[in-house]
């Protein structure tokens, strides 16, 4: 695949891209490593692993990663409950050696995530997700199946891979990632999009939505994000929404009214709502506060600053 | 083939002076990604190259200075190649133009050639300066000629460290790239008023990365050695009684207890207040903390002040403190005597000061004492490493106690990693 081919694919999957990113990504491909895929949350991380799948057309495999997960979560485990049943049902075996071979054959193993997608007949893309809230002991562990495409069952052995499947690791900073990942993956950065590239989203998302609104809604949430005030920035998946919605409910022209009515789609927390409906009405001026509820005796607010997102 | 693998292997060790960690396979990647790609267009060259070569954000601002230098467009190159040849030519006129200037009674002065060369490479307004003040002097060549000749030196000395500085000072080249990043590596009281804001946020997102980073790092801790009974049964019961799993007590981890010694005279207010604003905002920093301000007498801070940095300098303000001198040896002294229980074999003490105290000897001996009451004492000095050699009180202290240098944002986080290790 090429760079025209892989622009074609993403065009067809309607993925609003730029050339960098499509430039990393066929690094990816063509060096076959893992892509590791940085930014705030709603930027579109995940959705380039969906992307990828549909342009490659393969399966998706995902692995959702979050504290305290493990291998047997994440590669295999034994079946125990079979295991114990068929230890019952064999008791009277002659061949004791035999009954204890089997139990820990490819019958009693349930392969999670990782297993899938290197046993796989076709190759899969797999999405390791939101990495960072993973423990660094499973960080380390991941490291063979990065780097070797094998991983070790210490009751069967090593299992190398059928077939390699594209990997995408998304993460959003909560925490650095081991230098030793790192050197594995081809790495990638993604910022929020531009106006304009927001504005192409909509339109590539939702296409009976007016130019008008869409422009409209895509400037509110640049400011939204512009500003130090909102503690959590609206993702590209809430502009959707929040258009989505304006256009359900008949709104063809963003006024004051009806953007304060339907920003519970955009900002979820009330300290937000409040700062937003600021921000929007014009209310706010950043230097004049923060749009919080609370006095403010110098230039800038310590809660709301302190809060602000990089 | 081979010419691409010479010129990446150079671009490699460029990468790594820049301080990317480039190994061997990131060069083999990178020549093998070249060889299918057009490598007419720059923008897609310089987007492989970064994927293959730059695995952070912070590396990919390193990774875009290092492209611009070494792989210069076309008529970057030519304009480059002028600018050269111009300043070469240049720098041949002044260096005949300071051998005529630097004599003294016909003779040539007896300068070190690096000397010479800041003469050369001063501007016009610097050099009629020096000029006048050699001029000045030159009465006192015949009194005493060795004395005159250190004088000189030292003038030169001075123009050479006042250079260093400024270099060490300019920006980083990334502040249009990433302000945000820039803001992390600049110094602390270089920072204005706007960017105060943007460095709280900084400061909030670096606070969420380490205590982040220290919860998972003592989730992973190992186990006692102790079996849990109650939670092995527990398990048991899912593999029908099989003791498949045994689970291990947890260690119990004792956190220490943080003193906070804080200089708020004038120069060290905005430090101290970023400071603060770090150690507050990780959770996991200690089981308890007490904070004093000092200048040249010392408080204790009602903890409730600290929540809020707005009313931190109110506080600070109202205290008296601000604006006075900095007596340390008075400080620990009177921290010593009125709060005994303050300093214990668990406690940390944190003192952050930039050392400039008066009766430093006072001081020294007041840290000695606190030393050995308390378990472990850090310093966190704002003023930049480069600096320390030059600073008598600095040098002192140091043999006293573990001093950190603080002062960039990326610095302090650096030192809060450091101490909670």
């Amino acid at each position: 695949m090429d760079i025209p081919a892989l622009k074609a694919k993403l065009d067809e999957a309607r993925y609003i891209y730029d050339d960098s990113l499509v430039t990393t990504l066929l690094v990816a491909l063509k060096l076959g490593r893992p892509l590791l895929i940085e930014g705030a949350a709603g930027v579109g991380k995940t959705e380039i692993a969906k992307v990828m799948a549909h342009a490659l057309d393969r399966d998706l495999v995902r692995l959702q990663c979050y504290e305290g997960l493990d291998e047997s979560k994440a590669l295999y485990e034994w079946n125990y409950q079979k295991q114990l049943l068929s230890i019952q049902v064999q008791m009277n075996r002659q061949d004791p050696d035999a009954l204890t071979r089997s139990l820990f054959s490819d019958d009693y193993l349930l392969p999670r995530p990782l297993l899938q997608s290197i046993r796989a007949e076709k190759p899969v893309v797999l999405l390791i997700d939101e990495i960072d809230k993973s423990d660094e002991e499973f960080e380390a562990f991941l490291l063979e199946l990065l780097s070797e495409m094998q991983v070790t069952i210490p009751e069967v052995g090593v299992v190398r891979a059928r077939t390699i499947p594209f990997v995408v690791l998304t993460s959003n900073r909560t925490r650095p990632l081991s230098e030793a990942l790192r050197r594995r993956c081809a790495y990638l950065y993604i910022q929020y999009p531009s106006l304009e590239k927001e504005v192409a989203i909509i339109r590539a998302r939702l296409p009976n939505v007016n130019e008008h609104l869409a422009v409209q809604a895509a400037q509110a949430i640049q400011r939204l994000r512009g500003s130090d005030a909102i503690l959590k920035k609206p993702s590209i998946a809430e502009t959707l929404d929040w258009v989505s919605a304006l256009e359900a409910l008949g709104i063809s022209d963003l006024t004051d009214e009806s953007a304060r009515q339907t920003l519970g789609f955009v900002l979820k927390s009330s300290e937000d709502l409040e700062a937003g409906e600021a921000v929007l009405s014009g209310k706010s001026g950043e230097d004049e506060g923060c749009g919080h509820a609370h006095d403010h005796q110098h230039g800038h607010c310590g809660h709301c600053a302190g809060a602000g997102s990089q | 083939m081979t010419v691409y693998l010479e010129k990446l292997a150079e671009f490699s060790a460029l990468l790594r002076q820049e301080g990317l960690p480039v190994g061997l396979q990131e060069t083999a990647d990178a020549c093998e990604i070249l060889s299918c790609l057009d490598l007419g267009d720059r923008g897609t060259v310089r987007a492989a190259l970064q994927a293959v070569y730059a695995k952070s954000r912070e590396e990919q601002a390193a990774f875009q200075r290092a492209f611009d230098g070494f792989f210069v467009s076309a008529e970057k190159r030519d304009a480059l190649r002028r600018r050269h040849a111009a300043e070469a030519e240049a720098l041949a006129r002044r260096r005949a133009e300071a051998e005529q200037e630097l004599q003294v009674n016909g003779q040539p002065m007896d300068l070190r050639e690096d000397l010479q060369e800041v003469y050369i490479r001063m501007g016009d307004r610097s050099r009629e300066q020096l000029r006048q003040l050699l001029e000045k002097t030159k009465g006192n060549l015949e009194r005493s000629p060795q004395l005159y000749s250190n004088f000189i030196r030292s003038v030169f000395m001075r123009f050479l460290l006042e250079q260093q500085m400024t270099m060490e000072d300019a920006a980083s080249g990334c502040e249009e790239s990433d302000p945000d990043l820039a803001l992390l590596y600049r110094d602390i009281s270089h920072f204005k008023d706007a960017d105060i804001p943007r460095a709280a946020a900084l400061i909030a997102a670096i606070s969420r990365q380490l205590d982040a980073e220290l919860s998972r790092q003592k989730q992973g801790a190992a186990h006692s050695g102790k079996l849990d009974f109650r939670r092995t049964i527990r398990k048991g019961l899912e593999t029908g009684g099989s003791f498949y799993r045994l689970a291990y007590r947890r260690k119990r981890r004792r956190k220490r207890r943080l003193v906070l010694l804080c200089d708020v005279s004038g120069s060290m207010l905005q430090f101290s207040e970023f400071a603060l604003r770090f150690i507050k905002s990780m959770s996991e920093v200690s089981e308890s903390s007490q904070t004093y301000l000092f200048s040249e007498e010392i408080h204790a801070v009602d903890p409730f002040a600290l929540q809020n940095m707005d009313a931190f300098r109110d506080y600070v303000r109202a205290s008296g403190l601000y604006g006075r001198g900095t007596d340390l040896g008075t400080a620990m002294e009177k921290l010593c005597a009125s709060r005994p229980a303050a300093l214990g074999p668990s406690t940390t003490l944190l003192i952050l000061s930039d050392t400039k105290t008066i009766d430093l000897p006072r001081a020294g001996r007041a840290l000695l004492e606190a030393r050995q009451r308390a378990g472990k004492v850090l310093w966190l000095n704002p003023i930049p490493e480069r600096k320390w050699p030059y600073v008598r009180s600095i040098q002192t202290m140091q043999m006293l106690c573990q001093m950190l240098p603080c002062s960039t944002l990326d610095e302090l986080a650096r030192a809060c990693r450091k101490m909670l290790k």
